[in-house]
């Protein structure tokens, strides 16, 4: 028996096959993401308290790697450990370039989506032939590799190592029009953030529903028999892995913008058994499963948290949804749905 | 489709997002409300508990007396895990939510750096008792941030005319891998070869390293017959524990400990740290009558005597309480304008707060263990006054 | 280089192999991987700190396996044995929460506070070997670490319930047709790999400092051992541990920088050019 090849590569019952596809519900998808992009602009508006605000604007940060994992998840039953390794390496690379280049922000956020996306191709290339728990330790081996060189003495100069990364950005700092204290203003801040995970969620669902997705299914469902039938899997593989590589890059290089300070816990075990964990719990199988699972778990993070008792319910949730809710909330939810219909039709 | 359009004539009415009423004038001023976010999990969880002790102990005579001109103290007793990021999302909470006006109890440097670059935007002070790092009081100083404790020059400066005195000629540095490990590390080697002495191997571990077995080999194999060890919390427990098991002492005659044996540790710790020599930031025993007053409140309430977490604790909020006292208001703005430059007289005599960089000038102790069994103790060997200690205000802190 | 720095590397290479051939057991036998054996290998030691305060650190050494084969019962029987036919990967997803729940059981029963436990009388102090004065307690540890793999490899060499363990392991599905107890020689297993991760949490209380965190900044390093060594391999786990283990140190003395990603390395290195592991069988 090997790694890369363990039987239980797609996990079915986690990652709920998909149903079939209509145009018709592709657009309406597409229209659904549009309109959910409007509506959530006036959040700032409705959240006055800047506490709160806070909180949702974490949520959609970290809803960006949650997406990329979701996406692989559901499209190619891979189970990333690593997608904290493109956050956090973005995140730096924000850090690095105003730190030491004078960068503006702007310019940085881009270099760091650069850099995030390299990161990801690179560990691509290495981890896409593996499937099932040979790919959930790749990338959790390389993400702590990553890990560990961020927090080298060596590299002291460039990510602050134990001590994390302030970004200096100066009192002339500007991004997307704001001012340093606008940039740390979690409302005035949100709509570039929120426009950045729906357009996200956008290209994603667009791309889930496009051939490629289709092709990444049929990978997914069986992959001897796409290469019979004359498909390379390796380069599809690889092209969804980057893509969801860009997603988290993005989320990291905004988390850094609005945090201005880089801890190196980003990178660390921790963190990324934290975005799948809540991954898992939202549910994988839809898109909004992963962003829903995140929204919960930040939530948990700022009011479960006493005595240092997180981890303690976020097991608990963990087994909780993986012994009795496989699919994860969004997924029984779905399948509650669907009962109801055939009951309905009936 | 509906809810959009309902949103988007909110949109409308609401004019301006996110308008910043952070709220910390907090109405008719009647309470001063401290936020004390120490850390309560991992290696530093101890000496947070013991922070927020030294707070306690602080209100609690305030409030005896009637409060500081009729305000009364509210501590408001939050948690972290150290990382800075929570750090910070904790204090926003405790300012925007819980209403305080100043924090205290914070630990590490990293926490305060990034605590420091927030401050302004949310209209509160913070009174560092524990992080050392010089850069807090350099490049990241903020109008806001007050540096009580003494900083690692401060400190090294304090030992350094002791290093000649102190038997072996040849070093080795065993250092926490942080700021403020590489920043005493090099100082260090500076005043120890003006000394005379030279350094023969310089490490640094990680925070949080549990076997130190390839460090000290590597000592042992340096020729080293002293050691200076910046260790903190349990990394210190584990460096001396396997020091002893590796018996380093055959060959190393110094331990010259840097913020690494303290009071709470000598239990654990034991007999064979008698005769190691530490930097100790807090006399129990200065003779004055606000050090007495505070050691006999303290011992009272939690049955042991005070050391510097929680003493240089109570002095960041005796601090606070001179500063309120001059401005007469609670508001931070005015606190702030009042601290700079003010003498008073706190449980470490006549102390100043500068206001170039707004650190606390006080002195630094030189300390040795001595006893044995449960009688360990700190014998002071030497203090060394502020103005010998500090260096000038850093071109870098512009408030 | 000296033999100083030879006989750290051995010492922690022996705690590697014994952790990791419990885990290699665990993953050959019911394909999971076991995301708590970090967690396992904590709690021991910790129990280990009671038990030796209490009774004696000889007494922790018995009863700290015992104690933890009851919990890897406990694990085959509420866990592995009734979700077997889920994929391996929820299993391990399922362990990976356990192991958050032991870590904070543990900070609630013994408190944030890192403790430390002394050596046995007798094994404290130093002893001269390879012309170095080495501490003895370690130079006892690589000893019960060598003494057990012996043991190990004997009993599935020689014994019946070894020869069972390795014909599950190669194959369950057949093994079973062949008329062997697959859930008897299951909870064998898992009850052993536990009590194995309870002695080396045992072995390593006086090594190194306890805290929370101690499982897992090693649970990360035994997975890639395992990974390394060959699934299902227990030969294969521990050659790699002690193998991981000398070279980690002789490279932290050469450049530490380079010695933190050496194991990363060797993961990559070693399922690119040989995706089965070093002594791992080939896919038919």
């Amino acid at each position: 028996m090997s790694v890369t090849t363990l039987p239980d590569a797609p996990p079915a019952d986690v990652v709920a096959p998909r149903s079939r596809r209509r145009p018709g519900r592709t657009l309406l998808g597409a229209g659904l993401i549009v309109a959910v992009l409007l509506a959530g602009l006036s959040v700032p508006y409705i959240i006055k308290d800047p506490y709160t605000m806070g909180l949702v604007l974490e949520m959609a940060l970290l809803g960006l790697p949650a997406l990329g994992i979701g996406f692989l998840a559901r499209h190619l039953g891979l189970i990333s450990l690593g997608h904290s390794a493109f956050f956090g390496a973005a995140a730096y690379s924000v850090g690095i370039a105003v730190n030491r280049w004078d960068l503006s922000l702007t310019a940085a956020v881009g270099f760091a989506v650069v850099v995030g996306t390299l990161v990801s191709l690179v560990m691509g290339v290495l981890v896409v032939r593996a499937s099932g728990m040979g790919f959930l330790m790749l990338t959790l081996a390389l993400s702590m590799a990553l890990w560990q060189l961020a927090l080298q003495t060596s590299f002291r100069p460039w990510t602050g190592a134990h001590d994390g990364l302030l970004i200096n950005a100066g009192a002339d700092a500007s991004f997307l029009g704001m001012g340093p204290r606008e940039i740390q203003d979690p409302g005035l801040f949100w709509a570039g953030v929120w426009v950045s995970l729906m357009g996200a969620a956008l290209v994603l669902w667009l791309v889930g529903r496009s051939r490629f997705g289709v092709l990444l299914e049929g990978i997914r469902e069986n992959e001897e028999r796409m290469r019979f039938s004359g498909y390379g899997t390796f380069l599809p593989r690889l092209a969804a892995f980057t893509l969801t590589g860009v997603v988290a890059s993005l989320g990291g290089a905004l988390f850094a913008v609005n945090a201005g300070y880089i801890s190196p816990d980003i990178l660390g075990f921790t963190r990324a058994g934290d975005s799948l964990i809540a991954v898992l719990i939202g549910g994988p199988a839809s898109l909004a499963g992963p962003l829903i699972g995140t929204g919960l778990f930040v939530w948990a993070q700022a009011h479960l948290n006493f005595g240092g008792n997180l981890h303690l319910f976020t097991g608990i949730a963990l087994i909780l949804v993986l012994v009795f809710l496989p699919g994860g909330l969004t997924g029984a939810v779905q399948r509650i749905a669907r009962a109801l219909r055939k009951g309905g039709s009936r | 489709m509906a809810v959009v359009l309902v949103l988007g004539t909110t949109l409308a009415a609401c004019g301006s997002a996110s308008s910043n009423d952070s709220g910390s004038d907090g109405g008719d001023d009647s309470t001063i409300k401290i936020a004390l976010i120490p850390p309560t999990s991992g290696a530093l969880a101890q000496f947070g508990t013991d922070a927020v002790k030294g707070w306690q102990v602080a209100a609690d005579m305030v409030n005896a007396k009637g409060g500081i001109d009729g305000h009364k103290v509210e501590l408001i007793t939050k948690g972290t895990d150290a990382d800075p990021a929570t750090t910070i999302r904790v204090a926003k909470e405790a300012v925007t939510q819980d209403g305080a006006q100043f924090i205290g109890a914070v630990m590490t440097s990293p926490e305060h750096a990034a605590l420091n670059a927030q401050l302004a935007g949310m209209g509160a002070l913070d009174f560092n008792a524990l992080g050392k790092d010089d850069a807090l009081v350099g490049e990241q100083c903020s109008p806001n941030a007050f540096h009580i404790v003494q900083t690692s020059s401060m400190d090294l400066n304090g030992l350094a005319s002791s290093i000649d005195e102190m038997p072996g000629d040849k070093w080795a540095i065993m250092a926490v891998d942080y700021a403020t490990g590489h920043s005493a590390a090099d100082k260090f080697t500076e005043e120890a070869e003006k000394a005379g002495k030279t350094i023969v191997s310089t490490q640094f571990a990680p925070l949080n390293t549990t076997d130190f077995g390839s460090y000290i080999t590597k000592i042992k194999d340096s020729g080293a017959d002293a050691v200076f060890a910046v260790e903190y919390g349990a990394d210190g427990v584990a460096f001396v524990k396997q020091a002893e098991q590796f018996n380093l002492s055959s060959q190393v005659k110094t331990v010259l400990g840097f913020n690494m044996v303290s009071e709470p540790l000598f239990p654990t710790l034991g007999d064979s740290i008698v005769g190691y020599y530490n930097n100790v930031g807090y006399d129990v025993n200065a003779d004055n009558d606000l050090n007495q007053e505070f050691v006999d409140a303290y011992t009272k309430a939690n049955g042991s005597a005070p050391y510097y977490v929680p003493a240089d604790n109570f002095l960041a909020a005796e601090t606070l309480f001179a500063g309120i006292e001059k401005a007469g208001s609670t508001d931070p703005d005015d606190v702030a304008a009042a601290l700079n430059d003010l003498t008073f007289d706190s449980i470490d005599g006549s102390v100043t707060l500068r206001g170039a960089d707004h650190q606390l000038l006080r002195p630094s102790y030189l300390g040795q263990v001595e006893g044995s069994g449960k009688d360990l103790s700190f014998k002071i060997l030497s203090s060394a006054e502020a103005s010998t200690t500090t260096p000038e205000p850093s071109a870098d802190c512009k408030m | 280089m000296n033999a100083a720095q030879l006989l750290n590397g051995i010492a922690l290479g022996s705690l590697l192999m014994v952790l990791s051939s419990g885990l290699a057991m665990i993953y050959g036998l019911r394909g999971v991987t076991n995301f708590a054996h970090g967690a396992l290998y904590m709690s021991g030691a910790y129990l280990a700190y009671t038990l030796s305060d209490r009774l004696s650190f000889w007494a922790a050494l018995v009863l700290v396996p015992v104690i933890l084969a009851v919990i890897g019962v406990v694990l085959e029987m509420v866990f592995f044995r009734p979700l077997q036919h889920r994929s391996h990967i929820e299993l391990g997803l399922i362990t990976f929460g356990l192991a958050l729940i032991a870590e904070r059981l543990v900070v609630l029963i013994w408190g944030e506070k890192t403790l430390s436990v002394d050596p046995p009388p007798g094994l404290t102090g130093t002893t001269s070997v390879l012309g170095v004065d080495y501490p003895t307690y370690r130079l006892g540890i690589i000893v019960v670490a060598l003494a057990l793999a012996a043991i190990l490899v004997m009993w599935l060499r020689y014994t019946r319930t070894g020869l069972y363990v390795r014909a599950a392991s190669q194959d369950i599905e057949t093994a079973g047709i062949m008329g062997i107890d697959v859930n008897r020689v299951s909870l064998i297993v898992v009850s052993f790999g536990a009590a194995l991760a309870g002695l080396a949490g045992t072995l390593a209380a006086p090594y190194v400092s306890l805290d929370p965190n101690m499982g897992n900044s090693f649970l990360i390093i035994v997975l890639i051992v395992v990974v390394i060594g060959g699934i299902g391999s227990i030969g294969g786990a521990m050659v790699a541990g002690m193998g991981l283990g000398i070279i980690q140190t002789v490279s932290t003395v050469w450049s530490p920088s380079v010695a933190v990603v050496v194991p990363y390395v060797a993961l990559v290195v070693v399922l690119l050019w040989r995706p089965q592991g070093l002594a791992g069988k080939r896919v038919s």
